[in-house]
């Protein structure tokens, strides 16, 4: 039972029990809103993994380590407020109890909050597995004048008990030995609550014949707990035990508990456990007489006022969405620069000393530099949203958000918490994607995920800035408000559609606690945000990069092709054309530009410059001074850091959106420009401009779907919904358009 | 009378949860229960959903959900 073995066990397999292990694993279990990941994160910190609960979209968190000599596996369950069948989380945490009996539960307490927590602890009793309390937000309800008498409270309930304060690390220590101790020790098994004479009858009843004419069942399942569930005529476990021929005697017992109490059997047991949970917190807790107001009720009599509540809303969210784009802009804009200048100089310079081709070094700076330049430049935005979003989770805000905008979301089918992810889907459609966890439901999260693309992002800006700047200069605010506006008008129109058709009949609910506002630990902040980027840089990263190279071949294949006309991708812009034809831009020119917006949008733009441009002989190619590049990468960054705060701190305009062009850029463009004036219309380069807004998320908004909801499912509605529908848009514009008379 | 007649402020006795499926087990593992007390604290800036207190900690519920909880408001 060395540590060193036990230290790192990433890569073995999970174990089934516990007499087969050489470490303790110890599984945390608690309410939303408890300080759970806090004290997890507080434990474990950057220890944790984290991955997703097999074939689900829930985040599950595991951290090996030793303490006292021991090792210890800490498996951090979904936050749950029961272990009822009825959500996701709970079916995960209560899956992973009874089927891989953990050594022992560490059950995290909001002290501020006993009776609902208990709730719980209840429940996680009827188990029979071990349990350790971590009395958790202690500081609070000693500061509120709470008195909880701990002893009285690990006599009723058989179990040791900690007080901890995890986001000042106060109290894991003792929290850790008691798991340990409590885990070694088989006389420490935690009370069975008394559910009165007619359940706990019952129960004896069904375990008496179930169990009894069925021995196997009761070593599968703690008995206690099997009785309960099968008298609760819970699906999940009546499927799995195959239970038929002896149900009548079940009935029997259950339908005389509904009938003496007049209710059905699940509020009878809702009931009997809140009792215990209601008890037990009379027993145990003092409060002070006199109420002092709080400073939760204080915030919220401005934050859900009536009058303020909405103005408040958006102001934080405009400050947000802001810092959000604007603290990640600079870094954006480094990473782009970076990766297409000097980096790309050293590789080309260092590839033509080793002798290589001219397609290899296209295809290293071309297709890998670009691609993985690509995937950077997402990172910033990415931590940077992910940081605001997890500061409004943790401090009591997003709830507050969620209630206010319920009404409005509420109207095209979505839940409240819908709000933000949508936002941000206008700076960037990704790290929205990603914004949808914070959506409990799997319907609202799908559902919000499908809208997001419409959701007009910073990518396709600078197609409509180039068409805009050509046919519509003169009032070229009202023609991209007009692409926003088109955005979310279809947004909601779809939202109505998919509510009515996708998912019909699934109940939404809006049943949410508003916990009190707290402030989050920097230290919980901080890993969380790591933890997010890590994964988007490797998971994400690598789908993208393939996807740049893929994009790479399909440019220069096949081998030695001169025209553009010829390649794959023109290949494929001719095979298109004929379905764009009704839209007005039924060129292969055209079309290959929006294959390649594939990637991302904005690359439309890049596109049409490479093919409609002819190049103007080989560039010159300066020799790359080592020296002076690395100086220019050094100070850019410290310009880009200082242009981030310098954002943060000024605070006026978002400047992520406008639709004016720099001269330099325009200089740059103005062959494009030219070329765009003779092969498009006014009328058709708007439909052209409405079909680049609605036509497809792009590949990493894919993947973003993927990693969100493990399957490409979502991804493909999005895709087939989103193209039929951009296609159906511009052809109403530019033959609506004709009819009228435009051009 | 039900939840989603009561007035801020308004205090009440929980008297039957009508909900059924997941609605209700969800609310009942809220703590809505039969015989529990219910003060309604706010009503969103738009009319809906509306703001709770009960077993001291505070729950936001639609309406529609707030119309099969019966209540009966004390004196």
């Amino acid at each position: 039972m060395s540590t060193q073995t036990t230290e790192r066990r990433e890569q073995a397999p999970a174990p089934s029990g516990a007499s087969d292990s050489t470490y303790v694993t110890i599984a945390v279990a608690g309410n939303p809103n408890s300080g759970k990941s806090t004290l997890i994160n507080a434990l474990a910190g950057t220890r944790l993994h984290v991955g997703n609960w097999p074939g689900v979209t829930v985040e599950k968190k595991e951290a090996w380590f030793s303490f006292d000599g021991r090792g210890i596996k800490l498996v951090d369950l979904p936050g749950t407020y029961s272990l009822s069948p009825y959500t996701q989380e709970e079916i995960i945490a209560r899956d992973y109890l009874v089927q891989e009996r953990p050594d022992v539960i560490v059950n995290v307490i909001d002290a501020t909050n006993l009776e609902r927590n208990l709730y719980l602890t209840v429940q996680l009793l009827e188990l029979g597995i071990p349990v350790v309390m971590a009395l958790n937000i202690y500081d609070e309800a000693e500061q509120k004048g709470y008195r909880i008498d701990v002893k009285a409270m690990e006599l009723m309930l058989g179990v040791t008990i900690i007080p901890t304060v995890a986001t000042k690390k106060a109290g894991l220590q003792d929290l850790l030995e008691a798991a340990l101790e409590t885990a070694a020790d088989p006389a420490r098994r935690p009370k069975e609550l008394h559910y009165g004479e007619d359940i706990e009858a019952a129960a004896s009843a069904v375990e008496r014949s179930v169990i009894g004419a069925h021995p196997g069942i009761g070593e599968r399942y703690p008995k206690r707990w099997l009785a309960f569930k099968i008298m609760e005529g819970d699906e999940r476990v009546l499927n799995d035990i195959n239970l038929s021929g002896i149900d009548a005697a079940v009935k029997l017992a259950t339908a005389h508990v509904a009938d003496v109490h007049e209710s059905d059997i699940e509020t009878v047991m809702a009931d009997a456990r809140y009792a215990q949970a209601a008890g037990l917190t009379r027993e145990v807790l003092r409060k002070p007489e006199t109420k002092k107001k709080e400073l939760t009720d204080k915030i919220d009599r401005f934050v859900l006022n009536r009058f303020l509540g909405i103005p408040i809303f958006l102001a934080a969210m405009w400050l947000m969405f802001k810092l959000t784009f604007d603290v990640s802009t600079p870094f954006v804009d480094w990473i782009d620069a970076m990766t297409a200048g000097p980096f790309k100089r050293w590789t080309e310079a260092i590839l033509g000393l080793a002798g290589a081709s001219d397609w290899m070094v296209s295809l290293a700076t071309d297709g890998i530099i670009a691609g993985v330049g690509f995937v950077l430049v997402f990172v910033p935005v990415i931590f940077a949203m992910m940081f605001f979003i997890t500061f409004l989770e943790g401090s009591g805000y997003m709830a507050r958000a969620a209630f206010v905008m319920d009404r409005a979301m509420h109207a095209m089918g979505l839940h409240g918490k819908s709000f933000i992810p949508m936002l941000l889907g206008f700076g960037c459609n990704v790290p929205a994607v990603y914004a949808t966890r914070t959506l409990e439901n799997q319907r609202d999260k799908a559902l919000t995920a499908l809208l997001i693309p419409l959701m007009s992002c910073g990518a396709r800006l600078p197609v409509y800035v180039v068409f805009i700047g050509v046919f519509f200069s003169a009032y070229a605010g009202t023609v991209l408000w007009s692409l926003y506006v088109m955005g979310i008008a279809l947004a909601v129109l779809m939202g109505i559609i998919f509510k009515r058709t996708l998912f019909k009949g699934e109940a939404p609910m809006f049943i949410m606690e508003l916990p009190p506002y707290r402030m989050p630990s920097f230290r919980s902040l901080m890993i969380h945000t790591w933890e997010k980027g890590k994964h988007f840089l490797i998971k994400a990263g690598t789908y993208i990069l393939a996807v740049s190279i893929l994009v790479w071949f399909l440019l220069n294949l096949p081998w030695g092709v001169e025209q553009r006309k010829d390649s794959y991708l023109g290949r494929m812009g001719q095979v298109i054309a004929p379905v764009l034809e009704p839209l007005g831009f039924g060129t292969w020119e055209a079309a290959s530009s929006l294959v390649s917006g594939l990637i991302a949008k904005e690359i439309v733009v890049g596109t049409m410059g490479e093919i409609y441009v002819p190049k103007a002989g080989e560039e010159k190619k300066a020799a790359p001074k080592f020296t002076e590049d690395l100086k220019e990468v050094g100070s850019s960054f410290a310009v880009a850091v200082r242009d981030s705060a310098a954002n943060v701190v000024s605070g006026i305009g978002i400047s992520s959106i406008t639709a004016q062009e720099s001269s330099e850029e325009q200089e740059e463009r103005s062959p494009l420009r030219r070329v765009i004036k003779d092969q498009f219309t006014p009328l058709s380069a708007y439909a052209f401009i409405t079909f680049v807004l609605l036509y497809m998320p792009c590949v990493v908004v894919a993947i973003a779907m993927k990693q969100e909801f493990g399957t490409w499912k979502w991804f493909g509605i999005a895709f087939a919904y989103q193209m039929v529908l951009a296609w159906a848009v511009a052809f109403t514009i530019y033959q609506g358009g004709r009819l009228l008379g435009l051009s | 009378m039900n939840l989603a007649m009561m007035k801020p402020g308004e205090q009440g006795r929980i008297v039957r949860v009508g909900a059924i499926g997941p609605i209700k087990r969800r609310l009942m593992d809220m703590g809505v229960l039969s015989g529990e007390v219910v003060r309604v604290e706010k009503i969103a800036p738009l009319g809906d959903p509306i703001e709770v207190t009960i077993k001291d900690y505070k729950l936001s519920l639609r309406k529609k959900e707030a119309e099969g909880i019966a209540v009966e408001v004390g004196k």
